[in-house]
């Protein structure tokens, strides 16, 4: 589904690369997270994905970057569109405002396709359906809240039927409640609809319980590919700007204070695991 | 608020009319207000022409009220200025220096009833026309899709800006920047919201631009609605008589203008 080789991306009028001979294969079907202090490259490697590096940043990009099956630099954005969607930040700024109702919004992307009307209603509902706002599917999108905002800058991508997601930091502006329903949103696509996703964030904890797989950057280099569990509890995770996650600072914790003995095992990252761990079941 | 649009939802026949015969209805009595030489012409249309019209739409206690709330405050000053201040010779009565003179007044009533008459012509398309659907009819007429985009986002997000501006606003008050007092010194002190406003706002579009784009906004080739604007013969003939008779007005009062 993915494949960077050598990829290093410099901003135009910018000397350091935002991002450093990347080499990174993702699978049809496995849901990746990429964590990193500010300024690791996590938005950067998002944008290269989606196409909006080189295209509508330009600068200079060096390597190869295939999505879907398409060579990013060779492929005009509007293709890049229809086979990844991107979902950002800022639910607010992914509204397109020219819509009036949630249901007209999520169909926006199907309209500027020329998707015929009735194919275009079924598609809607379903994308409605997917990440449960239909019920919200006659109100104003401003009158939702920031969650149901970005479940439905997700739905407006979904419509589209993209291969792979790629988010950037899509629960960095809402309350708890707010990324329980994005992640339900997610996890549903990922196993219902057997979609590729690519999310960046530092709500690490939900990585822990969704991503098959964990790509650690550090100023722009790419540092660790891994398990979940291996890459955030590895010890030099402060000093590379991320805390851990609740569960791993807990059970450190409980070894410095001598509660739990430091038997080698692997530290929890999942409430599940930290359970465990402190039921001295942990494997 | 949600939006500045006045478009209020119906089902009324009104309602249901093609935008761009809406429009055409809108644009022929704004067109006749200006040209038809008696105002009693225009009075007719708005009373036996666009008030019906707003029944027919469900609306027309809510666009009488909206004409009066408008036209009023205007009333108040353009009588007494054009009934003391304009030209005549026909004297009603005197106050001091001043003479209020019929001529005036009724010149007044003119530009009254002809601003009452404009304004509800627009009205009549607003109240009952989403924007949205009237710049997708526009852009199927080749009106460019990138300005409808601009004209409709503006009507929403607007009130979205208002609200950020709010949100800075208070913001600087909490860290007791003094937001109130005389104009200058509150001018003054006001320039720090400037700067944070207009940063968000280069950002916001930055991102705009990338959604609208990862929504296929510039995607080639004919577009399509979920609600495909629903046209007639009927309508198609109306609006083409519509439209002639608005080149009719026109000529006839340029040629009244021009012949000696």
């Amino acid at each position: 589904m993915i494949r960077l080789a050598g990829v290093t991306y410099r901003y135009p009028r910018t000397e350091h690369p935002a991002l450093q001979d990347i080499d990174l294969q993702v699978s049809a079907g496995e849901f990746v997270g990429l964590i990193g202090a500010n300024g690791s490259g996590k938005s950067s490697l998002c944008l290269a994905l989606s196409g909006f590096i080189p295209h509508f940043y330009k600068g200079r990009l060096e390597g190869e970057i295939e999505v879907a099956g398409h060579p990013v630099r060779e492929t005009p954005l509007g293709t890049m569109a229809g086979a990844v969607g991107l979902v950002f930040q800022n639910p607010f700024n992914q509204i397109s405002g020219a819509r009036f109702t949630v249901r007209e919004e999520v169909a926006f992307g199907l309209e500027n396709m020329g998707v015929p009307p009735p194919e275009m209603a079924s598609r809607v509902d379903t994308a409605l359906a997917q990440t449960g706002l239909r019920d919200q599917a006659g109100h104003s999108p401003y009158a939702l809240s920031g969650g149901q905002q970005q479940r439905l800058a997700i739905a407006s991508v979904v419509v589209l039927r993209p291969r792979l997601f790629v988010l950037d930091e899509p629960t960095s502006q809402l309350d708890p409640v707010g990324t329980r329903e994005v992640y339900a949103a997610l996890r549903a696509l990922v196993s219902e609809g057997g979609h590729t996703v690519v999310c960046a964030t530092h709500k690490l904890e939900w990585l822990a319980s969704f991503a098959d797989r964990i790509v650690l950057l550090r100023e722009g280099k790419m540092i660790a590919d891994d398990h979940p569990r291996r890459v955030l509890t590895r010890p030099d995770l402060r000093s590379l700007g991320i805390a851990p996650t609740r569960y791993t600072a807990a059970a450190l914790e409980a070894q410095r204070q001598g509660f739990r003995e430091n038997r080698g095992g692997e530290l929890p990252v999942t409430l599940d695991q930290a359970a465990a761990f402190f039921d001295g079941n942990q494997d | 608020m949600t939006s500045l649009t006045l478009f209020r939802p119906g089902k009324s026949g009104l309602h249901r009319l093609h935008p761009l015969t809406k429009l055409s209805i809108s644009g022929f009595c704004l067109i006749a207000s200006i040209t038809l030489p008696d105002p009693w012409m225009v009075a007719g249309l708005y009373f036996f022409l666009m008030v019906p019209l707003a029944a027919w739409g469900g609306m027309a206690r809510r666009f009488l009220i909206a004409c009066v709330q408008f036209i009023g405050p205007f009333m108040l000053s353009l009588f007494p200025i054009q009934g003391f201040f304009g030209r005549g010779t026909t004297i009603l009565f005197e106050i001091g220096r001043f003479s209020l003179k019929q001529e005036g007044l009724l010149l007044a009533a003119d530009y009254t009833v002809r601003i009452l008459a404009g304004l509800g012509a627009a009205m009549l398309l607003m109240f009952v026309t989403r924007p949205d659907h009237l710049m997708q009819a526009l852009s199927e007429r080749g009106f460019p899709r990138s300005l409808g985009y601009i004209v409709v986002t503006t009507l929403q997000i607007l009130p979205r800006f208002q609200e950020k501006t709010q949100m800075i606003l208070n913001a600087q008050r909490a860290r007791g920047l003094e937001t109130e007092g005389h104009l200058l010194h509150r001018a003054r002190r006001l320039l720090p919201l400037v700067g944070p406003l207009i940063m968000g706002s280069i950002i916001d579009i930055d991102e705009r631009a990338i959604a609208l784009e990862a929504r296929l906004f510039n995607h080639p080739g004919p577009k399509t609605s979920l609600h495909p604007l629903v046209d007639s013969r009927a309508q198609r003939i109306t609006r083409s008589t519509l439209s002639g008779l608005i080149v009719l007005l026109v000529l006839w009062r340029l040629l009244g203008w021009l012949s000696p």
